[in-house]
């Protein structure tokens, strides 16, 4: 009894310290993340319309009724989608192939390496900016150039296909360093005995890739999809800079389409439920992320 | 000796304390005492420039302390409505565009400035035209905001094309598109509106000059009328003559468009005028003048521009109603015309002929009384109403879907849209 009761002690004492030290972590992140999610979970079954003075009343699932039969949120959502897949075709290639050629260790590589990270760096809405006077079609510098090869530039930003085009460029323009960093890293975790051992045998360069290198990094080219896929779906500043989610609403995305609603319309408690719903969108990739991420480890 | 010293004290504490009071409140022009602080909310623009420069020699005047907080547009009005909200007191001026007048109104957001106005010799309402004196009346009268800026849409044009072309500034709808083609013809671009993210702008302008309505008075959607349809058709029919980037422009892309590259003529904002004074902007100085707007079926002017007002909560609304008078009032509205700010409109600005040659746009301001002025749509639920319009209007401009078709989708649309319009 004597015994049971101090291993019941040890096992008090062994548990507190851990709760003290992180019970401040688990404080803040209830304030700064838990309390509004659940804040905005709440909202979104009212009827809060910010131009609106009168008191707001509980309207059960009237928005979520709202969100899901209004055409803008499937179309909306299709965009999202749409560039994701896109971008994801683009930038995860890229990356990898810019990774592999600098994993190569050739001359000058350590200047690119640094160069190449540039982008990521700048800001998301002076990128923005910036790359929108370049598409300008009447005096933008990608169509002048597109000129002086002698045949007419598209309209960047002024069709939908052209626009979404134009949108995965400059998302990839910021977004391909961070996807070729994080493969520089796991590339420099494959122990090098592996590739000598697969030259005596006699494999070719394409075969060396396709059999080892890409095997090895799938761990992390999994983490680094779920990464973007969760950035396409939360994408905002570049998109509003460049397009405005325009011509109409053929480049709004869902993320886009939440902002409209909440701070143009002023419909807070529609936005917060379209809100959820990508939350609900979101949750299967984060867990997707979560099980990738211990498979990297 | 101890006592006089003792008298001379409390007197020198009186002396002093009726000193401080004098230093720190003063009496405006109605007798009333003037003290504390107070607290501006002001939106990035020329128009709040020019009120900040007025604060050093208020304050002098006064001795009321003037604190200034300015916020982007794009979350201004947000910010404000949260702030009537909660009652906080936190603005005793506000500044506010036009198009978030119908909810103010509707929440009684601000307070109502008639007695005021009707009382102010300096104010002079008067010295406004009609539509400069109700810009900033709510449906039930109440004046919930001044006139900060006038910026009534009109047509500029480039005199040295349309010199050599022989053409003159159009004053139908049918000259405005046949002048464009000869520019076009001419290898220039014809004309420009913003096609891009701003397009209702120009669109419901071309619905009200067509004769057409954006609603009826029961709230019934009317963006499907022949007049209005005719009216997008008419905007289709211009992207042929404009610039190629006209597609995607916004308001300030037209005007700087305009302002740098070779275009035969554009609709926009007097407002804008602003941007012709820089010489960094304006590649045509001189060459280009102002005209009123063309002709349709009807005879009207849109009226745009910044109004400013008294919150309800405002905590000392006698001091904010004195700035108002000092920095908007007949004394001080040439200094704020050349202070840089879009002008106000004042019949005596308007016909001032030495401010005219800084500002030749001035007379367009003068609304004749045979035109109709049209603002923007004065319903709560106008933004998201702006928002679909945009979508149907830019679907037929990028041949995605025909005139007629966009339209009575829209109207379709808007049904639901205005339904929840609050009575």
């Amino acid at each position: 009894m004597i015994a049971l009761r101090n291993n019941k002690r040890t096992k008090i004492s062994s548990a507190k310290p851990t709760t003290a030290f992180t019970a401040p972590t688990w404080i803040l992140l209830s304030l700064t993340i838990v309390f509004p999610l659940l804040y905005g979970v709440y909202l979104s079954f009212l009827n809060i319309n910010l131009g609106s003075f009168v008191p707001s009343k509980f309207i059960g699932l009237a928005n979520y009724k709202l969100a899901l039969t209004a055409p803008e949120t499937y179309s909306t959502l299709l965009t999202t989608i749409e560039l994701m897949l896109i971008g994801l075709l683009v930038q995860i290639p890229l990356g990898i192939f810019l990774a592999v050629v600098l994993h190569q260790n050739l001359k000058g590589s350590r200047f690119f390496r640094s160069v190449l990270i540039v982008p990521m760096l700048l800001t998301p809405v002076a990128v923005g900016l910036i790359f929108r006077f370049m598409f300008d079609t009447d005096i933008g510098i990608i169509n002048w150039a597109i000129s002086q090869a002698g045949s007419d530039g598209p309209n960047w930003l002024g069709t939908r296909n052209s626009a979404l085009f134009a949108i995965v460029i400059v998302d990839s323009w910021q977004s391909v360093p961070f996807v070729m960093l994080l493969v520089v890293a796991a590339l420099a975790g494959i122990p090098t005995s592996i590739y000598e051992a697969a030259l005596v045998d006699g494999a070719n360069k394409v075969q060396v890739f396709f059999r080892i290198t890409l095997p090895l990094i799938v761990p992390t080219l999994l983490v680094l999809t779920m990464i973007k896929i969760m950035d396409f779906l939360k994408l905002f500043d570049t998109l509003f800079i460049l397009t405005r989610g325009g011509p109409g609403n053929d480049t709004t995305t869902l993320g886009l389409w939440t902002y409209k609603t909440g701070f143009i319309f002023l419909e807070m408690s529609r936005a917060a439920a379209l809100g959820v719903i990508i939350l609900i969108i979101t949750m299967p990739v984060y867990l997707l992320w979560r099980k990738a991420s211990k498979s990297v480890r | 000796m101890a006592k006089l010293k003792r008298a001379q004290g409390i007197a020198l504490v009186c002396v002093l304390a009726l000193g401080l009071s004098a230093c720190s409140s003063s009496s405006d022009d109605s007798g009333k005492e003037l003290s504390g602080e107070l607290n501006l909310f002001l939106i990035p623009s020329p128009s709040s420039t020019s009120i900040q420069s007025f604060i050093p020699e208020f304050e002098e005047k006064t001795g009321v302390k003037v604190n200034v907080s300015e916020t982007p547009y794009g979350e201004a009005h947000q910010k404000q409505l949260l702030s009537y909200k909660q009652k906080a007191g936190a603005y005793d001026i506000a500044q506010f565009d036009n198009s978030f007048l119908a909810p103010f109104c509707q929440s009684k957001a601000m307070t109502a400035l008639n007695d005021w106005v009707a009382g102010s010799d300096e104010y002079d309402i008067n010295d406004f035209g009609q539509g400069q004196q109700d810009y900033g009346k709510c449906a039930s009268g109440d004046t919930y905001g001044l006139t900060l800026s006038t910026e009534p849409m009109i047509q500029w044009y480039r005199t040295d094309i349309y010199e050599k072309l022989g053409l003159k500034p159009a004053t139908t709808w049918d000259e405005w598109y046949s002048n464009a083609k000869k520019v076009q013809a001419s290898g220039a671009s014809g004309q420009l509106i913003g096609f891009g993210p701003n397009v209702s702008w120009w669109w419901m302008t071309m619905v009200w000059s067509f004769g057409g309505k954006l609603y009826d008075e029961n709230l019934n959607p009317t963006v499907n009328s022949a007049e209005a349809v005719a009216a997008v058709e008419y905007m289709k029919k211009l992207l042929a003559v404009s610039p190629k980037g006209a597609i995607t422009a916004n308001g300030d892309e037209v005007t700087s468009k305009f302002l740098g590259e070779e275009i035969g003529a554009m609709l926009n904002y007097s407002g804008y005028y602003g941007m012709a004074l820089d010489p960094a902007i304006n590649k045509h100085a001189g060459k280009f003048a102002t005209a009123p707007m063309p002709k349709g079926a009807s005879d009207i002017t849109h009226l745009a521009g910044w109004n400013i007002g008294i919150p309800s909560d405002a905590k000392n609304p006698d001091a904010a109603w004195a700035f108002l008078e000092f920095v908007l009032g007949k004394s001080n509205a040439k200094k704020y015309l050349e202070s840089g700010a879009a002008a106000i409109g004042r019949k005596s600005i308007i016909s001032d002929s030495s401010l005219q040659e800084k500002n030749p746009y001035l007379p367009q301001l003068e609304i004749p009384s045979s035109s109709r002025i049209e603002r923007y749509p004065q319903i709560a639920v106008w933004p998201e109403f702006e928002v679909a319009a945009i979508d149907a209007v830019s679907k037929v401009l990028t041949g995605k879907s025909a005139a007629k078709a966009a339209m009575d989708a829209l109207n379709e649309k808007l049904k639901s849209i205005l339904a929840n319009e609050p009575k």
